[in-house]
């Protein structure tokens, strides 16, 4: 089972190459939609998530707890995978 | 005529009116028209000629808005660029569409700075854009390849018509306060537009997740929601108490409703959303308020002046859609070509597959060409193609978007290696400097060759399947 320290690794370099610009100094406590993340990163992010571990995760998931920033992230992921 | 007339109009009639809420701040129609007063003596400033096409980069926003209208007041053309495009993507556009200058919030490579917040990045051109003859007001870009149309262009007339068309569907009025959370620069004409020019208000949301966005519904008391399936999906599966008394019309754009989001959102607050049909050609063309329950999946019937038709239907009554109406687009851009050449005898032909029921609701079914819809932004295969191709690993590949159950649909690529099989991980890093984030496929697949035609040898777009 994938560690959510892993996963915050994994997600904060997908955010980092893919939706930030690179001026953007992100980091596991940035809060993530005052940093400019968007709906449409939201969605790129959720494809990430679902193409990488195979996970979509519910609407019902989508909080701005778990997008705080990419530990919640990362945290919520890490549950939701031990859930499955 | 000039659009700006109408604002003036609005805020003549609604001084006090709340036009536009963006945070705290809550801008009335006069101190609107202000701004745009001001914006537009800065913009003189710039001493560019009438009808000059100029780039506005800029998030939703006030400063968006009143940019756009002081744009309009010195006859100057807007070009909406969406602020995710890369610097690259900018400056093509920039070419393509002979823009004088861009307008951006954030500084770019050689901007001034016009206004707190507003920088100029001006562009030397060896001459103006020929508008030929039009009373241009915005050109919207569209990608695309080589050989595509790129820009939609779009006279003051031809917007004033078809936002009193749309509002013939919507009834918009100054009792309405919308809470707005689609991009503007994808989405401005038979929205924001229309909305400040029936003295409605209208919430600045700009929020991703479904809690805020209920609040704001609730704090303003909102009686329209116009955004996209996504949106409504998340606002669906929110589990919180509070309802949306006050909505009228919640009306889903931008790409088709699953059944699942359609039946979730009414059994949760109770309101129907009602699939709407906008081509950027032509302004709003159907809006299915009539039977969004049961016909969850039809765009409903023409608005009123609108008149559809299936060109060649099959046995099904399946064919390509064909629309005339009032509003319809003026010319593509680049290269220029007026909608006369463009029509065939008064009718645009859409490029989408559809059907009428026996009872007139119109069905989309799919598009006869290649481009992606993700979450309502479109995507051309061919451009994303251009990109990887240009990867040292990669000898040549395929876009295509793939069926999805909570997006409908995604972008995917198969690329075919040009050696050894490796060198390739950056793809995605790759995409990103060249492409808007929207445009980067989500999954890459290595295949040995691409699927073609038999004849031609052309890459094989339909069905778009592995």
């Amino acid at each position: 089972m994938m560690g959510q320290g892993e996963i915050e690794t994994e997600l904060l370099a997908f955010l980092r190459r893919e939706i930030f610009a690179p001026e953007t100094n992100l980091t596991p406590e940035t809060n993530l939609i005052a940093a400019g993340f968007d709906s449409m990163s939201l969605v790129r992010l959720l494809l990430f998530i679902e193409t990488h571990y195979g996970l979509w995760i519910p609407e019902s998931e989508i909080t701005n707890a778990t997008l705080l920033n990419v530990r919640a992230l990362a945290a919520t992921v890490a549950r939701l995978l031990h859930e499955k | 005529m000039n659009l700006i007339e109408l604002l003036d109009a609005a805020a003549d009639r609604w001084p006090q009116k709340p036009a536009l809420i963006e945070d705290s701040t809550i801008v009335s129609y006069v101190a609107l028209a202000e701004k745009i007063n001001l914006f537009a003596e800065k913009l003189k400033s710039l001493q560019l000629p009438s009808g000059a096409r100029v780039g506005l980069c800029f998030p939703n926003s006030v400063n968006y808005v009143a940019l756009t209208y002081a744009l309009w007041k010195n006859s100057f053309t807007v070009v909406p660029v969406p602020t995710e495009c890369p610097p690259e993507e900018l400056f093509e556009i920039a070419t393509t569409m002979e823009l004088s200058a861009i307008l951006s919030e954030k500084p770019l490579a050689q901007s001034e700075s016009l206004a707190p917040e507003i920088f100029v990045t001006r562009f030397a051109l060896e001459k103006p854009a020929d508008n030929h003859g039009l009373n241009i007001a915005f050109i919207r870009f569209t990608s695309g390849t080589t050989n595509a149309r790129k820009g939609v262009v779009l006279t003051h007339e031809t917007i004033h018509a078809r936002v009193l068309a749309a509002n013939k569907a919507f009834q918009i009025s100054e009792a309405d306060t919308v809470i707005w959370c689609l991009p503007m620069a994808h989405h401005f004409l038979i929205t924001i537009v229309l909305y400040l020019n029936v003295g409605a208000t209208v919430v600045l949301a700009r929020y991703v997740t479904a809690r805020p966005f209920l609040e704001a519904t609730n704090k303003f008391r909102g009686t329209i929601l116009y955004a996209s399936p996504f949106h409504f999906s998340l606002l669906a599966r929110d589990h919180s108490a509070p309802q949306i008394e006050s909505v009228r019309l919640a009306v889903s754009t931008t790409c088709a409703l699953l059944q699942d989001v359609a039946e979730q959102f009414f059994k949760r607050f109770g309101k129907p959303l009602l699939p709407a049909l906008g081509v950027i050609e032509l302004g709003l063309v159907a809006l299915n308020s009539k039977d969004p329950l049961r016909r969850w999946n039809s765009v409903g019937k023409p608005i009123a002046d609108f008149q559809v038709k299936i060109l060649s239907p099959d046995e099904n009554g399946v064919g390509e859609i064909a629309v005339a109406g009032p509003g319809i687009f003026d010319a593509y851009a680049a290269p220029w070509q007026s909608h006369e050449t463009i029509l065939r005898d008064g009718w645009f032909v859409t490029g989408d597959l559809g059907r009428f029921d026996a009872d007139g609701f119109l069905f989309l079914l799919s598009r006869k060409t290649a481009v992606i819809n993700l979450a309502g932004r479109k995507v051309f295969p061919e451009e994303i193609e251009a990109v990887l191709n240009r990867h040292p690993a990669v000898a040549e590949s395929r876009v295509f978007g793939r069926a999805h159950p909570h997006l409908g649909e995604v972008v995917e690529a198969e690329i075919v290696l040009a050696g050894a099989a490796n060198g390739f991980e950056d793809l995605p890093a790759f995409c990103h400097e060249h492409l808007a984030a929207f445009k980067i496929p989500a999954r890459f697949h290595v295949v040995d060759a691409l699927p073609r035609t038999p004849v031609t040898g052309k890459i094989r777009r339909n069905p778009a399947v592995v």
